[in-house]
Protein backbone atom coordinates (compact mmCIF):
# COMPACT_ATOMS: atom_id res chain seq x y z
CA UNK A 1 0.00 0.00 0.00
CA UNK A 2 3.14 2.41 0.14
CA UNK A 3 3.11 5.39 -2.34
CA UNK A 4 -1.28 5.89 -1.67
CA UNK A 5 -1.88 9.18 -0.24
CA UNK A 6 -3.09 8.53 3.37
CA UNK A 7 -6.85 9.86 4.38
CA UNK A 8 -8.34 9.96 7.56
CA UNK A 9 -11.73 11.10 7.93
CA UNK A 10 -13.77 11.91 11.43
CA UNK A 11 -17.49 12.00 12.07
CA UNK A 12 -18.25 15.36 14.98
CA UNK A 13 -21.14 16.54 15.62
CA UNK A 14 -23.07 15.62 12.20
CA UNK A 15 -25.73 13.43 10.62
CA UNK A 16 -23.28 10.98 8.54
CA UNK A 17 -24.84 12.41 5.59
CA UNK A 18 -21.11 13.90 4.55
CA UNK A 19 -19.61 10.22 4.84
CA UNK A 20 -22.59 8.43 2.59
CA UNK A 21 -21.79 11.73 -0.14
CA UNK A 22 -18.21 9.74 0.05
CA UNK A 23 -19.90 6.69 -0.80
CA UNK A 24 -21.49 8.38 -3.96
CA UNK A 25 -18.79 8.28 -5.78
CA UNK A 26 -20.09 4.80 -6.92
CA UNK A 27 -17.48 3.64 -9.55
CA UNK A 28 -15.70 6.94 -9.12
CA UNK A 29 -14.39 5.67 -5.76
CA UNK A 30 -12.73 2.65 -6.99
CA UNK A 31 -10.41 5.57 -9.44
CA UNK A 32 -10.32 7.42 -5.82
CA UNK A 33 -8.56 4.31 -4.05
CA UNK A 34 -6.10 3.80 -6.41
CA UNK A 35 -4.08 6.70 -5.31
CA UNK A 36 -5.58 6.61 -1.73
CA UNK A 37 -5.96 4.68 1.20
CA UNK A 38 -8.04 5.34 3.86
CA UNK A 39 -7.14 4.80 7.51
CA UNK A 40 -9.23 6.29 10.22
CA UNK A 41 -12.91 6.25 8.65
CA UNK A 42 -15.72 5.61 11.13
CA UNK A 43 -18.18 3.61 9.05
CA UNK A 44 -15.75 1.74 7.09
CA UNK A 45 -12.70 1.10 9.11
CA UNK A 46 -11.97 -0.35 12.74
CA UNK A 47 -9.45 2.18 13.85
CA UNK A 48 -10.38 3.85 16.93
CA UNK A 49 -6.69 6.24 17.14
CA UNK A 50 -5.53 8.42 14.69
CA UNK A 51 -2.92 7.59 12.51
CA UNK A 52 -0.15 10.11 10.94
CA UNK A 53 -2.20 10.67 7.08
CA UNK A 54 -1.57 13.77 4.59
CA UNK A 55 -5.23 14.40 4.27
CA UNK A 56 -8.21 14.70 6.84
CA UNK A 57 -11.91 15.31 6.27
CA UNK A 58 -13.88 16.29 8.89
CA UNK A 59 -17.26 16.42 8.75
CA UNK A 60 -19.64 18.33 11.38
CA UNK A 61 -19.40 20.64 13.89
CA UNK A 62 -18.22 20.95 17.61
CA UNK A 63 -20.72 20.35 20.21
CA UNK A 64 -19.35 18.42 22.65
CA UNK A 65 -15.93 17.39 24.51
CA UNK A 66 -15.35 14.22 22.54
CA UNK A 67 -15.98 16.04 19.07
CA UNK A 68 -13.67 19.12 20.22
CA UNK A 69 -10.81 15.73 20.97
CA UNK A 70 -10.94 14.56 17.06
CA UNK A 71 -10.75 17.65 15.50
CA UNK A 72 -7.86 18.41 17.78
CA UNK A 73 -6.09 15.15 17.27
CA UNK A 74 -6.92 15.19 13.57
CA UNK A 75 -5.10 18.45 13.30
CA UNK A 76 -2.19 16.45 15.29
CA UNK A 77 -1.76 14.15 12.62
CA UNK A 78 -3.06 15.07 9.09
CA UNK A 79 -0.95 17.64 7.06
CA UNK A 80 -4.16 19.08 5.56
CA UNK A 81 -7.62 19.37 7.08
CA UNK A 82 -10.87 19.70 5.01
CA UNK A 83 -13.66 21.11 6.96
CA UNK A 84 -16.23 18.89 4.68
CA UNK A 85 -19.88 19.61 4.34
CA UNK A 86 -21.75 22.75 5.63
CA UNK A 87 -21.53 22.01 9.33
CA UNK A 88 -17.81 21.84 9.46
CA UNK A 89 -17.52 25.18 7.56
CA UNK A 90 -20.47 27.25 8.91
CA UNK A 91 -21.56 25.28 11.49
CA UNK A 92 -24.29 23.95 9.72
CA UNK A 93 -28.56 23.16 10.44
CA UNK A 94 -27.59 22.10 14.39
CA UNK A 95 -26.27 25.90 14.24
CA UNK A 96 -29.82 26.89 14.80
CA UNK A 97 -29.37 25.62 18.15
CA UNK A 98 -27.96 28.89 19.00
CA UNK A 99 -30.95 30.36 18.94
CA UNK A 100 -32.19 28.25 21.85
CA UNK A 101 -30.16 27.24 25.48
CA UNK A 102 -28.87 24.07 26.20
CA UNK A 103 -31.84 22.91 28.99
CA UNK A 104 -34.46 24.08 26.26
CA UNK A 105 -33.04 21.48 23.59
CA UNK A 106 -32.12 19.08 26.00
CA UNK A 107 -35.40 19.11 27.36
CA UNK A 108 -37.18 19.14 24.55
CA UNK A 109 -35.21 16.58 22.91
CA UNK A 110 -35.10 14.10 26.13
CA UNK A 111 -38.04 14.98 28.26
CA UNK A 112 -40.27 16.77 26.58
CA UNK A 113 -40.52 15.06 23.18
CA UNK A 114 -43.86 14.08 22.09
CA UNK A 115 -42.75 10.84 20.61
CA UNK A 116 -40.89 9.19 23.32
CA UNK A 117 -42.12 8.44 26.84
CA UNK A 118 -38.40 8.33 28.67
CA UNK A 119 -37.73 11.40 31.32
CA UNK A 120 -34.02 10.94 31.26
CA UNK A 121 -30.86 12.85 30.15
CA UNK A 122 -28.33 10.39 29.03
CA UNK A 123 -25.12 10.63 31.19
CA UNK A 124 -23.27 7.61 30.44
CA UNK A 125 -20.40 7.40 27.38
CA UNK A 126 -21.22 10.42 26.14
CA UNK A 127 -19.56 13.62 26.68
CA UNK A 128 -21.88 16.46 27.89
CA UNK A 129 -23.77 18.73 25.08
CA UNK A 130 -21.24 21.41 24.72
CA UNK A 131 -23.29 25.41 25.41
CA UNK A 132 -23.08 26.52 21.69
CA UNK A 133 -22.53 25.01 17.97
CA UNK A 134 -18.83 25.74 17.30
CA UNK A 135 -17.65 25.77 13.51
CA UNK A 136 -14.32 23.52 13.80
CA UNK A 137 -12.05 26.59 12.23
CA UNK A 138 -12.42 28.07 15.63
CA UNK A 139 -11.29 25.21 17.28
CA UNK A 140 -8.27 23.74 15.05
CA UNK A 141 -6.38 25.39 11.76
CA UNK A 142 -8.53 24.76 8.40
CA UNK A 143 -6.44 24.11 5.35
CA UNK A 144 -9.35 23.22 2.53
CA UNK A 145 -13.50 24.21 2.96
CA UNK A 146 -15.61 22.44 1.04
CA UNK A 147 -18.96 23.43 1.70
CA UNK A 148 -22.58 21.37 0.52
CA UNK A 149 -25.05 19.89 2.92
CA UNK A 150 -23.74 16.97 1.52
CA UNK A 151 -21.45 17.89 -1.14
CA UNK A 152 -21.99 16.65 -4.93
CA UNK A 153 -20.04 13.64 -5.69
CA UNK A 154 -18.72 15.44 -8.45
CA UNK A 155 -17.43 18.65 -6.31
CA UNK A 156 -16.04 15.72 -3.51
CA UNK A 157 -14.20 13.71 -6.62
CA UNK A 158 -12.69 17.17 -8.37
CA UNK A 159 -11.44 17.79 -5.08
CA UNK A 160 -9.60 14.87 -3.92
CA UNK A 161 -7.99 15.07 -7.18
CA UNK A 162 -7.25 18.22 -7.20
CA UNK A 163 -5.19 17.51 -4.12
CA UNK A 164 -3.83 13.70 -5.52
CA UNK A 165 -2.49 15.80 -8.26
CA UNK A 166 -1.46 19.33 -6.78
CA UNK A 167 -3.02 21.52 -9.10
CA UNK A 168 -5.57 24.23 -9.33
CA UNK A 169 -9.63 22.59 -8.52
CA UNK A 170 -12.03 23.27 -11.72
CA UNK A 171 -14.87 24.68 -10.03
CA UNK A 172 -16.97 27.85 -10.36
CA UNK A 173 -18.61 30.67 -7.63
CA UNK A 174 -22.11 30.57 -9.32
CA UNK A 175 -24.90 30.31 -7.12
CA UNK A 176 -27.40 27.44 -7.41
CA UNK A 177 -29.80 29.30 -10.05
CA UNK A 178 -26.83 28.78 -12.51
CA UNK A 179 -27.85 24.80 -12.07
CA UNK A 180 -31.62 25.46 -12.59
CA UNK A 181 -33.35 25.29 -15.39
CA UNK A 182 -36.21 27.41 -14.61
CA UNK A 183 -36.55 30.85 -15.97
CA UNK A 184 -36.85 33.93 -14.30
CA UNK A 185 -39.11 35.76 -15.72
CA UNK A 186 -40.75 39.14 -14.75
CA UNK A 187 -44.41 37.67 -13.30
CA UNK A 188 -46.90 39.55 -11.07
CA UNK A 189 -47.13 37.91 -7.76
CA UNK A 190 -48.67 39.82 -5.01
CA UNK A 191 -48.33 37.51 -2.17
CA UNK A 192 -45.64 35.33 -0.83
CA UNK A 193 -46.49 31.97 -0.91
CA UNK A 194 -45.24 28.60 0.80
CA UNK A 195 -44.57 25.39 -0.92
CA UNK A 196 -48.34 23.67 0.84
CA UNK A 197 -50.06 27.36 -0.97
CA UNK A 198 -50.37 25.32 -4.38
CA UNK A 199 -47.87 23.80 -7.42
CA UNK A 200 -45.77 25.97 -8.74
CA UNK A 201 -45.21 26.38 -12.44
CA UNK A 202 -42.10 24.09 -13.65
CA UNK A 203 -40.74 26.42 -16.29
CA UNK A 204 -41.10 29.08 -14.37
CA UNK A 205 -38.13 30.56 -11.20
CA UNK A 206 -39.78 29.80 -8.00
CA UNK A 207 -39.22 33.85 -7.22
CA UNK A 208 -40.90 34.85 -9.83
CA UNK A 209 -44.12 33.29 -8.96
CA UNK A 210 -43.75 34.49 -5.53
CA UNK A 211 -42.26 31.14 -3.96
CA UNK A 212 -39.13 31.88 -1.14
CA UNK A 213 -36.71 30.01 -2.78
CA UNK A 214 -33.00 30.89 -1.68
CA UNK A 215 -30.73 29.57 -4.62
CA UNK A 216 -29.33 33.06 -5.59
CA UNK A 217 -28.30 33.48 -2.37
CA UNK A 218 -26.24 29.94 -2.04
CA UNK A 219 -23.31 28.64 -3.50
CA UNK A 220 -23.55 25.74 -5.90
CA UNK A 221 -21.98 22.66 -4.50
CA UNK A 222 -24.94 20.09 -5.34
CA UNK A 223 -26.03 20.75 -9.10
CA UNK A 224 -29.46 21.91 -8.07
CA UNK A 225 -31.58 18.71 -7.82
CA UNK A 226 -34.32 20.56 -5.64
CA UNK A 227 -35.47 23.30 -7.97
CA UNK A 228 -34.80 21.07 -11.10
CA UNK A 229 -37.16 18.64 -9.25
CA UNK A 230 -39.82 21.31 -8.00
CA UNK A 231 -38.78 21.55 -4.14
CA UNK A 232 -37.37 25.31 -3.63
CA UNK A 233 -33.83 25.75 -2.50
CA UNK A 234 -33.33 26.04 1.28
CA UNK A 235 -30.21 27.42 0.99
CA UNK A 236 -27.53 24.14 2.39
CA UNK A 237 -24.77 24.53 1.10
CA UNK A 238 -24.42 27.94 2.73
CA UNK A 239 -24.08 31.49 1.55
CA UNK A 240 -22.37 32.59 -1.67
CA UNK A 241 -18.95 34.54 -1.70
CA UNK A 242 -20.70 37.83 -2.35
CA UNK A 243 -22.41 37.27 0.49
CA UNK A 244 -19.55 36.18 2.12
CA UNK A 245 -17.14 38.98 1.21
CA UNK A 246 -19.46 42.43 1.56
CA UNK A 247 -20.56 43.14 4.94
CA UNK A 248 -23.73 44.77 4.42
CA UNK A 249 -24.88 41.84 1.74
CA UNK A 250 -26.89 39.07 3.60
CA UNK A 251 -29.07 36.29 2.49
CA UNK A 252 -32.25 38.20 3.28
CA UNK A 253 -31.47 41.79 1.24
CA UNK A 254 -30.13 39.83 -1.48
CA UNK A 255 -33.43 37.55 -2.17
CA UNK A 256 -35.66 40.24 -1.24
CA UNK A 257 -33.93 42.59 -4.28
CA UNK A 258 -34.32 39.63 -6.53
CA UNK A 259 -37.78 38.63 -5.89
CA UNK A 260 -39.19 42.38 -5.40
CA UNK A 261 -37.58 42.75 -8.83
CA UNK A 262 -39.60 40.00 -10.04
CA UNK A 263 -42.88 40.10 -8.64
CA UNK A 264 -45.31 42.84 -7.57
CA UNK A 265 -44.15 42.36 -3.67
CA UNK A 266 -42.71 44.87 -1.99
CA UNK A 267 -38.92 44.45 -0.90
CA UNK A 268 -39.76 45.31 2.40
CA UNK A 269 -42.50 42.58 2.71
CA UNK A 270 -40.29 39.94 1.83
CA UNK A 271 -37.39 41.07 4.34
CA UNK A 272 -39.26 40.99 6.99
CA UNK A 273 -41.12 37.66 6.21
CA UNK A 274 -37.41 36.15 5.79
CA UNK A 275 -36.30 38.22 9.54
CA UNK A 276 -39.81 36.21 11.13
CA UNK A 277 -38.42 33.26 9.47
CA UNK A 278 -35.02 33.71 10.07
CA UNK A 279 -34.56 30.52 11.69
CA UNK A 280 -35.26 28.61 8.30
CA UNK A 281 -33.68 31.06 5.96
CA UNK A 282 -30.28 31.36 7.89
CA UNK A 283 -30.71 27.88 9.79
CA UNK A 284 -27.50 26.27 7.49
CA UNK A 285 -24.98 29.19 8.03
CA UNK A 286 -26.11 31.17 11.45
CA UNK A 287 -23.19 29.36 13.86
CA UNK A 288 -20.33 30.81 11.99
CA UNK A 289 -18.83 34.54 12.59
CA UNK A 290 -18.54 34.67 8.61
CA UNK A 291 -22.55 35.51 9.19
CA UNK A 292 -22.10 36.18 12.86
CA UNK A 293 -20.16 39.16 12.67
CA UNK A 294 -22.10 41.14 10.11
CA UNK A 295 -23.65 44.09 11.36
CA UNK A 296 -26.94 43.30 9.34
CA UNK A 297 -27.00 40.43 11.07
CA UNK A 298 -29.58 40.71 14.24
CA UNK A 299 -30.94 37.29 14.95
CA UNK A 300 -31.43 37.60 18.68
CA UNK A 301 -33.41 40.55 18.05
CA UNK A 302 -35.45 38.75 14.84
CA UNK A 303 -36.39 35.94 17.42
CA UNK A 304 -37.09 38.27 20.17
CA UNK A 305 -39.53 40.19 18.11
CA UNK A 306 -41.54 37.22 16.63
CA UNK A 307 -41.47 36.03 20.45
CA UNK A 308 -42.97 39.21 21.78
CA UNK A 309 -46.05 38.84 19.31
CA UNK B 1 -9.12 46.28 -23.11
CA UNK B 2 -11.71 44.98 -20.85
CA UNK B 3 -13.00 41.00 -21.40
CA UNK B 4 -16.64 40.48 -20.57
CA UNK B 5 -18.75 37.22 -21.11
CA UNK B 6 -21.95 35.39 -20.18
CA UNK B 7 -22.37 32.20 -19.80
CA UNK B 8 -25.55 31.04 -21.70
CA UNK B 9 -26.11 28.05 -19.98
CA UNK B 10 -25.96 30.22 -16.26
CA UNK B 11 -28.23 32.82 -17.56
CA UNK B 12 -31.37 32.59 -16.46
CA UNK B 13 -33.20 35.33 -18.54
CA UNK B 14 -33.71 37.81 -15.54
CA UNK B 15 -33.14 41.00 -17.27
CA UNK B 16 -31.73 42.22 -13.93
CA UNK B 17 -28.47 42.86 -16.20
CA UNK B 18 -30.19 44.88 -19.06
CA UNK B 19 -32.30 46.68 -16.51
CA UNK B 20 -29.19 47.58 -14.33
CA UNK B 21 -26.38 48.89 -16.74
CA UNK B 22 -26.58 52.38 -16.52
CA UNK B 23 -25.06 52.90 -20.43
CA UNK B 24 -27.36 50.39 -21.77
CA UNK B 25 -24.08 47.85 -22.87
CA UNK B 26 -26.50 44.62 -22.64
CA UNK B 27 -29.35 43.47 -24.34
CA UNK B 28 -31.77 40.86 -24.21
CA UNK B 29 -32.10 38.28 -26.80
CA UNK B 30 -35.73 37.51 -27.69
CA UNK B 31 -34.99 34.43 -29.35
CA UNK B 32 -32.88 32.68 -26.77
CA UNK B 33 -34.71 34.56 -23.89
CA UNK B 34 -30.92 35.04 -22.29
CA UNK B 35 -28.96 38.19 -21.74
CA UNK B 36 -26.44 39.29 -24.69
CA UNK B 37 -23.38 41.74 -24.65
CA UNK B 38 -24.58 44.61 -26.97
CA UNK B 39 -21.61 47.02 -27.13
CA UNK B 40 -19.10 45.87 -24.67
CA UNK B 41 -17.14 49.33 -25.30
CA UNK B 42 -19.93 51.15 -23.50
CA UNK B 43 -19.20 49.20 -20.54
CA UNK B 44 -17.93 51.44 -17.54
CA UNK B 45 -17.11 48.61 -15.64
CA UNK B 46 -19.21 49.56 -12.58
CA UNK B 47 -20.06 45.84 -12.49
CA UNK B 48 -23.00 46.43 -11.29
CA UNK B 49 -24.35 43.58 -13.47
CA UNK B 50 -22.15 41.03 -12.00
CA UNK B 51 -23.26 41.93 -9.24
CA UNK B 52 -26.88 41.56 -9.53
CA UNK B 53 -26.79 38.45 -11.57
CA UNK B 54 -28.53 35.62 -9.57
CA UNK B 55 -26.47 33.10 -11.30
CA UNK B 56 -22.71 34.39 -11.31
CA UNK B 57 -22.95 33.86 -15.07
CA UNK B 58 -21.57 37.21 -16.10
CA UNK B 59 -17.46 37.86 -15.71
CA UNK B 60 -15.36 40.45 -16.56
CA UNK B 61 -11.60 40.66 -17.42
CA UNK B 62 -8.72 43.17 -17.20
CA UNK B 63 -11.36 45.63 -15.76
CA UNK B 64 -9.93 48.39 -13.15
CA UNK B 65 -10.54 46.90 -9.57
CA UNK B 66 -11.47 49.32 -6.67
CA UNK B 67 -9.79 48.29 -2.95
CA UNK B 68 -12.87 48.11 -1.08
CA UNK B 69 -11.96 48.69 2.46
CA UNK B 70 -15.39 46.95 4.04
CA UNK B 71 -14.89 43.77 3.15
CA UNK B 72 -15.65 41.06 5.84
CA UNK B 73 -12.47 40.16 7.18
CA UNK B 74 -13.36 37.32 8.92
CA UNK B 75 -14.13 35.75 5.71
CA UNK B 76 -11.44 37.25 3.75
CA UNK B 77 -8.71 35.80 5.60
CA UNK B 78 -10.46 32.16 4.73
CA UNK B 79 -11.58 32.99 1.36
CA UNK B 80 -8.36 31.39 -0.84
CA UNK B 81 -9.09 27.93 0.99
CA UNK B 82 -12.48 27.60 -0.18
CA UNK B 83 -13.44 25.12 -3.20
Amino acid sequence: MSGKIRLNTDWLCDCGGCHVAIVDLHEKILNVLESIEILHCPVMTDVKDYPEAEIGILTGSIRTEHDKHAAEEMRKKCKTIIAFGTCAVYGGLHGAGLAHSREEIMDHVFKKSPTTTTDTIPTVEVTELAKTVTPIDEVIDVDLYLPGCPPHAHFIFESLKTLIENREPRVTQDSVCARCNRQMIKGDAKELKNSLDGVPDEKFCFLSQGYMCLGSATLDRCLAPCPNHGVACTGCAGPTMQILTEPYRDIRTEVSDRMARLTAIDADTIKTYMEKTAKTQYAYAMATKMIGNKPTFLIKKWIADVEAG
Amino acid sequence: MLEMEIRDKACRGCRFCVDICPTDALAFDDETQKAVIKEVEDCIECLSCGFICPSGAIAHKNHHVVKNFYRNLYFSRRMEKFL
